[in-house]
């Protein structure tokens, strides 16, 4: 069907609209970003989306509900930040797809609540005098109210009501104030008259764009839509007008006789409506919102000394993995211990106990160890993104992402990589330009994420000494700042090496608005890293529990007759090799053998492709089952302790430095690979990228891996094992 | 382009007035330096490109200030900060203010 709209607002149905006005069961936040949609969300419905002090955040769309004074229960959508209508990124336009009724599941919001940042309320009011236009009924909620009052902006709330013709609602999101009067406003919103366009067309663009206009409506808009819906077609790219392309362009051709640039009509239009209303009501501030923030720019950005300042907090980060965590780890390792020797007391040994104790408390345990650390790098990442600092290290990237083949843009992404790919592929949904997009998608598992934590951590902790460098630094935290950095130089490479070949195009220019730097709210991050936690251990209550308890029976059967005639050690370490796990160990030690791998490491790897967190689950039970009965050192003592046949430590420093690199590079984790597929296209083109995406990074673990341990043994002056 | 004419007349001694808009060559915003003013007169990147800044509050007739030229260039755009790459502002073209 070629005359049905494409890209434009689907006709309502002529007999839809009710003459009595029924109370608002859906509502739809939308704004610009970075506005406090979620925040207010989350405070309206009491869920606990992510928030963050940057541009994007939101990437799809979430709905909660909340009880209405008369205990209706409303719906709330929150959506990903918008700002216009016209623009469109793939998490614009699930935001557009909303208010224009066009959403697959036909979610149309009764009442739209506008989220407005106060303090730049000018270039807010853009969306606002589009979304009036939509014929729905609108609130507009005036947030961060507070950072307004104390730049010394005064807002005329009532005038600015009258000059929107909609309610207009003071709030502050992140104290929860304002919710009441929200709440009834949006009650209200129903029975007003619905908002339109309060400013009109100069006669010569009217009768310009009046054909259009009419096409418009013949199609089934409104007239109010059809108004809208031109200016949008005017304003966008000329090769998007879709279905009305001879329309828009006569409208085009007739602007330009009239001497007017089409382009640039609708904001010019908005933006002299717009001034208008903030000469009206805004005495305008005191001081400048962004004094402080300008003079913190000063030094962050500097060419110099902001990529010290860049490197020298992910050191801090690193060090403080280090530092700090030990004595909480410490303690667990302790505590985890200690109901291994528990169980062991009070159960008979057999097949019982040592499931229990070998499979669950070893397995289990040796992940759940890591606790502090998963804790403390989400309590970095969160002050990280909640300061506003995101987005000048996207910045001081620019250079280089540029020189990579992306914009500074796409750095946000790959940062938010350090904590989970899966949310990180969502957020390239803030990248509009597909190729540049599919590209980041590509490298950002790259990026060492808190799974490699816990791998990392037991083998730097276990094989790196922690020497103090320069009185402050240790080794160890030096080593682990070198795997994130060799993941991150691997994703610009990668990233530089597909925007070469598969993904060739142009470098699409940066655009990126800097946020206010803003304290991050102590009660946030407690709530977000409290929330990580708890999927961290759901994780090892799930996925790593089951799987230790499959790796527990593989390594326990078939059995071994007992020979009197062996010592015990040697006993339980050939009933080791001659169960299932150790008969796949066997078969997958000669793709190992190269990397300097033994059978036990070949089996940990390889079931760690389910998550990386297995690795050192299946350590823990391998080394369980295979040592003495109910003992539970520590499994770095264990590891430390382990001796090939002919007596040489099985993990020396090559080995070791093999592993860790193998680590940074192998994509094994299961979710990744599912959200690539479903967001590089889905179906058989989504499952090519990620078959490309698994094998590529396959492939650059093994020769990584290869490569270190020949050079490691090379420079220690070792042997060929 | 009519902004881009020397002036026939140009007098090196006299003081030109702050308004005079005239007396300043039009130039792209790249070249503007950290701490100078500018209004907006064409945007000559892609319409794509366009139709985002002007959504950005970066019309034709904005004025803007120049806080940062260290990474590509940091505007004051109605209030915002916003950073646009060189590959952009070396196709804005702008009317210094003197
Ligand atoms: N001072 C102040 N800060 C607020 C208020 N509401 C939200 N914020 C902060 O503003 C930032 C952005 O909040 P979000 O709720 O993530 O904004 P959003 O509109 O959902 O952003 P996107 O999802 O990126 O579009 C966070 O740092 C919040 O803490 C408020 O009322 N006052
Ligand atoms: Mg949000």
């Amino acid at each position: 069907m070629n005359s049905v709209p494409t890209s434009s607002l689907t006709p309502r149905s002529p007999s839809a609209a009710p003459t009595i006005p029924v109370p608002p069961a859906r509502v739809a936040l939308v704004g610009n970003p970075n506005t406090g949609k979620t925040t207010l969300f989350n405070a309206l419905t009491g869920l606990r989306q992510r928030v963050g002090n940057f541009a994007g955040v939101t990437v799809e769309r979430v709905e909660g509900s909340y009880r209405a004074a008369d205990g209706r229960s409303v719906a709330v959508l929150d959506l990903p930040g918008t700002y216009s209508l016209a623009t469109a990124s793939p998490d614009e336009r699930i935001a557009h797809d909303v208010l224009m009724r066009r959403s697959g599941d036909g979610w149309i919001p009764d009442v739209v609540v506008v989220v407005v940042d106060a303090t730049h309320l000018e270039r807010n009011l853009f969306l606002v005098s589009q979304v009036l236009e939509l014929g729905l009924p609108v609130v507009v909620a005036l947030n961060q109210a507070d950072a307004a009052e104390r730049s010394g902006t005064r807002i005329d709330v009532p005038e600015l009501s009258f000059a929107l013709g909609v309610p207009v609602v003071p709030t502050v999101a992140t104290r929860g104030e304002g919710l009441e009067p929200l709440r009834r406003a949006i009650d209200d919103a129903v029975r007003l008259p619905p908002p339109g366009r309060r400013f009109a067309l100069p006669a010569a663009v009217a009768m310009a764009v009046a054909p259009l206009e009419l096409q418009l409506q013949e199609h089934g808009l409104s007239r109010a839509e059809a108004q809208l819906e031109a200016l949008r077609l005017l304003s966008i790219d000329a090769t998007e007008t879709g279905a009305y392309d001879g329309a828009v362009e006569r409208a085009r051709d007739a602007l330009r006789a009239a001497n007017e640039e089409p382009g640039q009509i609708e904001a010019s239009l908005r933006y002299a409506w717009i001034s208008q209303i903030v000469t009206r009501c805004v005495s305008s501030a005191e001081r400048p919102s962004h004094a402080t923030s300008d003079r913190i720019d000063g030094v962050v950005l500097h060419r110099v000394i902001g990529p010290m300042i860049f490197l020298a907090l992910m050191a801090l980060v690193f060090q403080a993995l280090f530092t700090w965590a030990t004595p909480l780890q410490d303690a667990l390792e302790a505590l985890v211990a200690r109901v291994g020797d528990v169980v062991t007391a009070t159960l008979p040994a057999g097949d019982l106990r040592s499931l229990l104790v070998d499979g669950v408390i070893a397995g289990v345990g040796s992940v759940v160890v890591f606790l502090p650390q998963i804790a403390i790098l989400f309590t970095c990442i969160g002050v990280l993104e909640d300061s506003g600092y995101m987005a000048r290290a996207a910045l001081l990237m620019d250079r280089v992402m540029r020189r990579v083949g992306l914009h500074g843009r796409s750095f946000i992404p790959m940062l938010s990589g350090y904590a989970c790919a899966v949310p990180a592929i969502m957020a390239t949904r803030t990248i509009g330009e597909p190729k540049d997009r599919l590209a980041t998608i590509m490298v950002v598992p790259l990026m060492s994420c808190s799974a490699r934590l816990p791998v990392y951590t037991l083998l730097i902790g276990a094989f790196i000494p922690a020497t103090m460098l320069f009185g402050s630094v240790s080794l160890q935290s030096l080593t682990l700042l070198a795997m994130y950095l060799l993941g991150t130089l691997a994703a610009l490479a990668a990233a530089a090496v597909f925007k070469r070949t598969l993904l060739k195009g142009p470098v699409r220019p940066m655009i990126l608005e800097l946020p206010p730097y803003r304290w991050p709210s102590p009660r946030a991050l407690l709530v977000t890293v409290a929330q990580r936690c708890r999927l961290f251990l759901r994780r090892a209550g799930t996925v790593i529990l089951a799987l230790s308890i499959v790796l527990w029976a593989l390594a326990t059967w078939p059995r071994l007759p007992v020979d009197p005639a062996r010592s015990d050690a040697a006993q339980r370490e050939l009933a080791l090799e001659h169960s299932a796990l150790g008969r796949i160990g066997r078969a997958i030690e000669p793709a190992v053998a190269p990397l300097g791998f033994d059978w036990k490491i070949g089996v940990s790897i390889a079931a760690s492709f389910a998550a990386r967190e297995v690795f050192v689950s299946t350590m823990g039970t391998i080394y369980g089952v295979g040592g003495d009965d109910g003992d539970t050192a520590k499994l770095t003592t264990v590891l430390r302790a382990e001796r090939r046949a002919d007596g040489t430590p099985v993990y020396s420093l090559p080995v070791a430095l093999s592993l860790l690199v193998f680590y940074v590079f192998a994509l094994m984790c299961m979710s990744t690979i599912a959200i690539t597929v479903r967001e590089a296209g889905g179906g058989a083109v989504g499952w090519r990228w990620a078959a490309l995406q698994f094998g590529y990074m396959l492939a650059l673990a093994w020769g990584a891996a290869f490569v270190t341990y020949r050079v490691a043994m090379v420079l220690s002056g070792g042997t060929n094992a | 382009m009519a902004t881009d004419t020397v002036p026939l007349f140009a007098q090196p001694n006299t003081v030109r007035p702050a308004a005079d808009a005239a007396g300043m060559r039009a130039c792209c915003l790249a070249a503007c330096a950290a701490g100078s003013r500018a209004t907006v007169v064409r945007l000559g990147c892609d319409d794509s490109d366009a139709c985002r800044l002007r959504a950005l509050g970066l019309n034709e007739g904005t004025t803007v200030a120049v806080v940062d030229d260290r990474h590509g260039t940091l505007l004051d755009v109605r209030g915002t900060r916003l950073a646009l790459g060189t590959a952009l502002t070396e196709r804005i073209t702008v009317q210094p203010h003197v």
